[in-house]
């Protein structure tokens, strides 16, 4: 692990709760670091507030009680905080959500463009070698309908890391697509892993999990029920429902 | 016998069939005459010839007298080899600046209230809501006057000004809702993309939400549009000289009631239908399948 500039744990999560509007209580108090350069996988059956926990840590959820601290920057009301969060946070969703409007060229460039102001041939070579990395620069000038749901993903993929972000949430990256588009989003997420990328993952690729998490967090009814290294999840879990939820999707 | 009876079953089974080959072939050269451009085109002119010999006859009962002849020099002349603008061209031509005048204004108080109406100001909220529902449920003319001889006098403005404030008010209501329901029809998951790469409500609003609300809400946006050409027409009671009032006018001095109102209508057309040709060449170009 290398020494960040605010310590060892870049994601600092102290007794969050959320209740909905409606009534639901998505998560109720619970706490957690995260170390620079980690994988945690997040696992646990739906509705379990993994969704949530993850959206919460880059403010699209506002938490009603607890804190979290990414950075060194605390996630408050704070709205130049949030920005300033938002900007090292990464986050790739289940339902991709490019921009249909624009071609993945400016999808990639729109935030680098408007957000840490580079000019439009700066943008554009960050966005190329990026594309280069997810595999697909032939597309370039393609709008996203016009791309199958893992090029898409891989694209939002890319989009995220054009900011150069800290710390890269995936909320279920891979759960829309078709199984044979599964491997190369997957293969992207792995490569990252292993140079070094703060990740997040909640996702029900255990195969993944295996392979590159250093850490798993099995969550359910908004609070976690057992934490811990890959090894200890899936050769000795310790509760019940772990085993339980194991033994189910193995 | 049977020879003579086969014979004639013989002859009367392949007539059949040769009625047969040819109803069928009849058939198709009907579809396709059907189809194709030429016979829209005459159905057109058909129910065009249809309506104007209505008209005709009814204005025969009437003892009308028609002079059609007598109408061009009001659109517009030459006099000695120089062209020259006939009051109806006037007119038009002031009807196009209010109505652009008009359009650019509607367009910007529909966008601000709606984008107050989805904001967390309440009283942002509370003024754009009091703002819609006075001006949608009171009648245009009354706003019309209220603008011209109560406000204009007390703020100094001149009739023209009124008028375009006026249409721009009353036009702008109903723009917002339409801006609103643009608004609120791009997904949450656009919003939530935009937000989680840093962007600002500014830059989302501008690059994410906005491009993609206009092109939805083009058509119901042209529609508006082609309604506030249309009520422009009602500066005329104010005094202003624009289609509709150099229509009065003309009639007025010649008493070319049908010729004169023909005409305005045809112009008012020409108008709303180009708005509406250079709106749909735009939505095409814009059209992305998302």
């Amino acid at each position: 692990m290398k020494d960040g500039a605010y310590g060892e744990y870049i994601i600092e999560v102290e007794g969050i709760s959320k209740t909905f509007p409606n009534g639901v209580r998505a998560l109720t108090g619970f706490s957690t670091k995260i170390r620079r350069s980690s994988v945690v996988v997040v696992i646990g059956p739906s509705g379990g507030g993994k969704s949530t926990f993850l959206r919460c840590l880059n403010g699209l959820e506002e938490i009603d009680s607890g804190s979290i601290v990414i950075d060194g920057i605390p996630l408050d009301d704070n709205k130049k905080n949030r920005l300033e969060i938002r900007k090292e946070v990464g986050m790739v969703f289940q339902s991709f959500n490019l921009f249909p409007h624009m071609t993945v060229l400016e999808n990639v460039n729109l935030a680098q463009r408007r957000v840490r102001k580079k000019t439009k041939q700066e943008a554009t070579e960050t966005t190329m070698e990026l594309l280069n990395k997810v595999d697909i620069p032939e597309k370039a000038n393609s709008y996203p309908s016009q791309l199958s749901g893992g090029q898409q993903q891989r694209v939002a993929i890319a989009r995220a890391l054009a900011m150069k972000p800290k710390v890269m949430l995936f909320d279920e990256a891979t759960s829309a697509l078709d199984p044979e588009m599964i491997g190369e989003v997957l293969d992207v997420m792995k490569t990252l892993a292993r140079e070094g990328m703060t990740m997040v993952v909640v996702t029900h690729e255990m195969g993944f999990a295996r392979e590159v998490s250093d850490r798993v967090i099995f969550m359910e009814n908004g609070g976690i029920v057992e934490e811990g290294t890959v090894e200890h999840f899936f050769s000795n879990p310790q509760e019940e429902r772990t085993k339980l939820f194991l033994s189910q999707i193995l | 016998m049977s020879q003579a009876r086969a014979l004639a079953v013989e002859f009367n089974s392949g007539y059949s069939k040769m009625i047969q080959y040819n109803a069928k072939q009849l058939r198709r050269i009907w579809f396709v005459l059907m189809r194709s451009t030429a016979s829209d085109v005459v159905k057109f002119l058909l129910l065009v010839a249809a309506l104007t010999w209505l008209m005709y006859r009814g204005t025969e009962m009437m003892g009308y007298h028609w002079q059609w002849h007598r109408v061009p020099r009001y659109i517009a002349g030459f006099e000695d080899g120089r062209f020259t603008r006939g009051p109806l061209l006037d007119g038009l031509l002031l009807t196009f600046r209010i109505s652009a005048w008009s359009l650019v204004l509607a367009f910007c108080f529909g966008l601000v209230t709606a984008l107050l109406r989805i904001s967390n100001s309440f009283m942002g909220r509370v003024i754009a809501r009091g703002y819609l529902e006075l001006i949608r449920n009171t009648p245009l003319l009354v706003q019309l006057f209220f603008l011209y001889f109560v406000l204009a006098p007390v703020l100094g403005i001149g009739r023209f000004t009124s008028a375009v404030l006026a249409l721009s008010l009353f036009e702008g209501a109903y723009a917002s809702e339409i801006f609103r329901a643009g608004i609120l029809s791009v997904t949450r998951g656009q919003w939530e993309a935009a937000y989680s790469l840093g962007l600002g409500a500014f830059h989302t609003y501008r690059y994410i939400v906005l491009p993609q609300a206009i092109r939805r809400i083009l058509p119901p946006l042209t529609s508006q549009a082609v309604s506030l050409i249309k009520d422009s027409a009602l500066v005329s009671t104010v005094a202003i000289y624009d289609l509709t009032m150099q229509g009065q006018v003309v009639i007025s001095e010649t008493f070319l009631t049908f010729e004169i109102w023909f005409t305005v209508a045809a112009l008012y057309l020409v108008v709303t239908v180009v708005l509406s040709t250079v709106v749909s060449v735009m939505e095409n170009r814009l059209r992305v399948a998302d």
